[in-house]
């Protein structure tokens, strides 16, 4: 290869980091421009505030903030002690094949489309919900953050998993010398260890949980309110622009699911700094 | 005595990495067709050393070097660090073995072949003649001419680092960099090694890094200390 | 009282391990205990027989072929985009760039991997409208669109793998073919994306799942419920994630409904599928690319 070509595909290369990365930024600025028309007369805030009723001329997205907090922590609440749980089964409480086999199978988890989790959502656990609390339609921030948890475990699990391997096997070889047991190692100076990889691992599920859009918008009620209570309908800001995305391009209404676009966005950015800042922590602590 | 033209020429060299100091202001000259065995304490940089000759530190982050080096070639002195010498160039006439072998994974045809692949322009017969050529130099021939499209990571440590010779010596390197080669083989293999060594001097320059004083009084020409920073030349031998 | 600690631990992880497993197995026992009446040619082909549907001479009209079509020509059109330039993208992270452009551009593509694929698909939506009113009434949402917006979805995926793959090597393997008077750029084409092959493999059969089952991102660029097996790269597709979501919001009778098992049943198939070929091709890809003579 003469030496024009190669210096011709290394700028190649270059051009592919920083053209993805400009994409990133385009995005950002074509929800911006498009959104625009909504921010004009200074009504910024009042979208974080306001309800959404477009016939009023309400665009608030304050009910779709509220419902996405709700499904994404409640599905939290209920899959990190979960996640846990399975990661110390793999890790710890089961030995040999039948953890390796375990492992596979969580991780075969993880390529199960999400759309499948809606859909068994809808014709099985919707019914059930809703003649457990005998109230409601089954369609509500509960049902919703079931089948989340289903879907962000896996992710977590393994994550998890990787965290308690990155601790240095001479940390616990102590404690066996001792006589202690592989679960008194794991409480004592795995665990306390790998608590930076925990919380990231956490970190990025809420991500996940906050980003999803098809369990939300097919099992969680999609009524424009915040929830009040768990067996409420609510609609996250994701289904949102999922629904809102049929009205007429050229209405505020249209505008607003940008406005949703940007929101998500600036989530977006805020927990991976936040899992950025965690990294350091963890590179410290090993130290 | 022998009047030999040198070699290698370096001058006023300072070399640290991560921050610490290998070496200091030092000069040292190099004679042609000799083996100069570099000894010295341990952890005083001796393998980094090796590294200056061929530019390779250049690969590893947070190094810095000051002076010059000077080599021999096509009969004058070149600035190997000028900048309109190639490194690549540089790399094909000072060939390198290092402490660990490290053949690729790839076959054992494949390695010896790769520095003329990469090199470009030599005709495949060319190529299988000097493959052969090298291999029955460091005395590998026999034992693998029936296999040579097996892995090269199957052969033992001993073949593993005449292997990496063959490599390093089908380009006909005028200059050969040998990082402690036989301080992971067996007795054995490493006599095979110095063998080689004795009977390469005549078309090469030798450049050897050793802990083994034994070693070094068996085959070496002259001897170099490294040590607080310094090159120094040792009593030469006859 | 520590020992009781311990048994609890004990015992929770294990019923953590049971109630997920559980959990899963119901979902995927229900959809085959529904769907596995609807399996067949009929499912796929409707009425029209199989020959002529596959060589195209004749509509599909009660089948999920367009669907399963359609799903195809997405995913190998997001990947011949996403592959090239995420692998260039990652090699560059890895190769070339100094820490501070690392570091920034790390995190852009940080944040891109984090992105609901929701905003992914509105990003699809407003780059047709912009390209749409700058240059051609004729771009509107399609299968062009819909693929460039699912490679912008997995290309942080495999710049990442690529970048740590690469990354992981250690320096003596870097060293090597620069002894020998390799350039850079042979170096990394020659030995050490070779030997990073498994890592690159795995992340590119991930992204092709992550395509595959993707609803989001096309339900905003271009999907619809039924149009056939799309004619151009800017015609309209069906997808058979998105036939999924539609049946459960519009189905009208139980024959229906059971499609709709159906293809959940095909599309959770495909994508296990693809888990297990990421397994069992990473070995073979790297014999292929190091031993041949």
């Amino acid at each position: 290869m003469s030496r024009t070509t190669e210096k011709g595909v290394e700028i190649l290369f270059f051009c592919s980091a920083f053209f993805s990365a400009f994409l990133t930024l385009a995005l950002f600025g074509f929800m911006l421009t498009l959104g625009l028309p909504l921010f004009a007369e200074g009504r910024f805030f009042s979208i974080l505030i306001q309800p959404w009723a477009p016939h009023l001329g309400h665009f608030g997205i304050h009910p779709m903030i509220a419902g996405t907090l709700a499904i994404s922590l409640l599905s939290m609440v209920f899959a990190f002690p979960l996640s846990l749980g399975c990661a110390i089964l793999i890790s710890v409480t089961s030995k040999g094949w039948t953890s390796r086999l375990l492992r596979k199978a969580v991780e075969m988890m993880t390529g199960i489309p999400t759309v499948i989790y809606g859909f068994v959502g809808i014709f099985l656990l919707v019914p059930l919900v809703r003649e457990f609390f005998a109230a409601g339609s089954g369609m509500c921030v509960l049902t919703a953050s079931l089948m989340l948890t289903l879907l962000v475990s896996p992710t977590m699990i393994l994550f998890f998993c990787d965290s308690f391997e990155r601790v240095p096997v001479s940390y616990g070889t102590a404690v066996l010398a001792v006589g202690g047991t592989e679960m008194q190692r794991f409480l004592h100076v795995t665990l306390p260890h790998s608590w930076p990889g925990i919380l990231i691992g956490f970190t990025l599920a809420i991500g996940r949980a906050l980003g999803d859009t098809l369990i939300a918008l097919m099992i969680a009620g999609n009524a424009v309110q915040a929830p009040g209570s768990i067996l409420d309908s609510a609609r996250t800001l994701t289904a949102h622009i999922a629904l809102v995305f049929a009205a007429d391009f050229e209405s505020l209404e249209f505008k607003a699911i940008f406005a949703c676009g940007m929101f998500l966005y600036l989530l977006t950015t805020l927990l991976v700094m936040a899992v950025r800042l965690l990294g350091c922590k963890r590179k410290r602590w090993a130290r | 005595m022998m009047d030999k033209t040198v070699k290698i020429r370096t001058e006023n060299l300072c070399f640290a990495y991560n921050g610490r100091t290998i070496l200091r202001n030092s000069s040292m000259d190099f004679a042609e067709g000799e083996i100069t065995a570099i000894v010295g304490p341990s952890g005083s940089g001796k393998s980094t050393f090796l590294l200056i000759l061929n530019r390779l530190w250049e690969a590893i982050p947070r190094c810095a070097l000051q002076g010059a080096v000077e080599m021999h070639f096509n009969g004058r002195y070149q600035d190997i660090y000028g900048r309109n010498y190639p490194v690549t160039l540089l790399r094909r006439q000072v060939g390198m073995v290092f402490q660990v072998p490290n053949p690729l994974p790839m076959s054992i045809y494949k390695n010896v072949a790769f520095p003329l692949q990469l090199k470009g322009g030599v005709a495949k017969e060319n190529v299988r003649s000097r493959v052969e050529e090298c291999l029955r130099k460091v005395r590998l021939w026999d034992e693998v001419h029936d296999r040579l499209h097996a892995s090269a990571l199957d052969l033992s440590g001993g073949q593993q680092q005449r292997l990496c010779m063959a490599r390093a010596l089908i380009l006909r390197p005028e200059v050969l960099l040998l990082d402690e080669p036989t301080s992971a083989l067996d007795h054995a293999a490493a006599k095979g090694i110095e063998q080689l060594l004795l009977e390469l001097k005549q078309s090469c320059t030798i450049l050897l890094v050793s802990h083994y004083l034994d070693q070094v009084s068996r085959i070496a020409d002259s001897v170099v200390e490294l040590n607080n920073g310094r090159l120094v030349r040792k009593v030469e031998y006859d | 009282m520590r020992r009781v600690l311990e048994q609890v631990v004990v015992h929770f992880s294990r019923l953590c391990g049971i109630i997920l497993l559980g959990a899963v197995l119901t979902v995927i026992g229900y959809l085959f205990v529904h769907g596995w009446s609807s399996l067949g040619l009929s499912l796929i082909f409707g009425a029209t027989p199989p020959l002529d549907a596959l060589l195209m001479k004749r509509n599909v009209f009660n089948g999920l072929f367009p669907a399963m079509i359609g799903t195809l020509s997405l995913v190998v059109l997001a990947v011949c985009w996403a592959v090239p330039a995420g692998m260039a993208a990652g090699i560059y992270l890895a190769e070339y760039a100094g820490p501070k452009i690392k570091a920034v551009l790390n995190l852009f593509f940080d944040i891109m991997a984090g992105l609901p694929s929701i905003v992914v698909g509105l990003f699809g939506f407003a780059a047709a409208v912009f390209l749409n009113r700058k240059f051609s009434g004729a771009i509107h949402p399609c299968l062009l669109i819909s693929s460039l917006a699912l490679a912008f979805l997995v290309l942080p995926y495999i710049t990442r793998t690529t970048q740590m793959a690469l990354e992981g090597l250690p320096l003596s393997a870097r060293m090597t073919a620069l002894s020998l008077g390799a350039t850079r750029l042979q170096n990394i084409v020659r030995v050490l994306v070779p030997q990073s092959l498994t890592g690159i493999v795995s992340g590119i059969i991930l992204a092709i799942g992550r395509c595959a089952e993707d609803t989001a991102v096309i339900m905003l660029t271009g999907v619809v419920a039924s149009t056939g097996v799309p004619r151009s790269l800017l015609s309209h597709y069906e997808a058979l994630p998105f036939y999924i979501y539609y049946i459960s919001a519009q189905y009208t009778d139980s024959e229906e409904l059971a499609t709709g098992y159906g293809a959940a049943i095909i599309l959770l198939c495909i994508c296990l599928v693809l888990f297990l070929l990421a397994f069992a091709i990473r070995k073979r890809i790297s014999y292929y690319a190091l031993y041949r003579a």
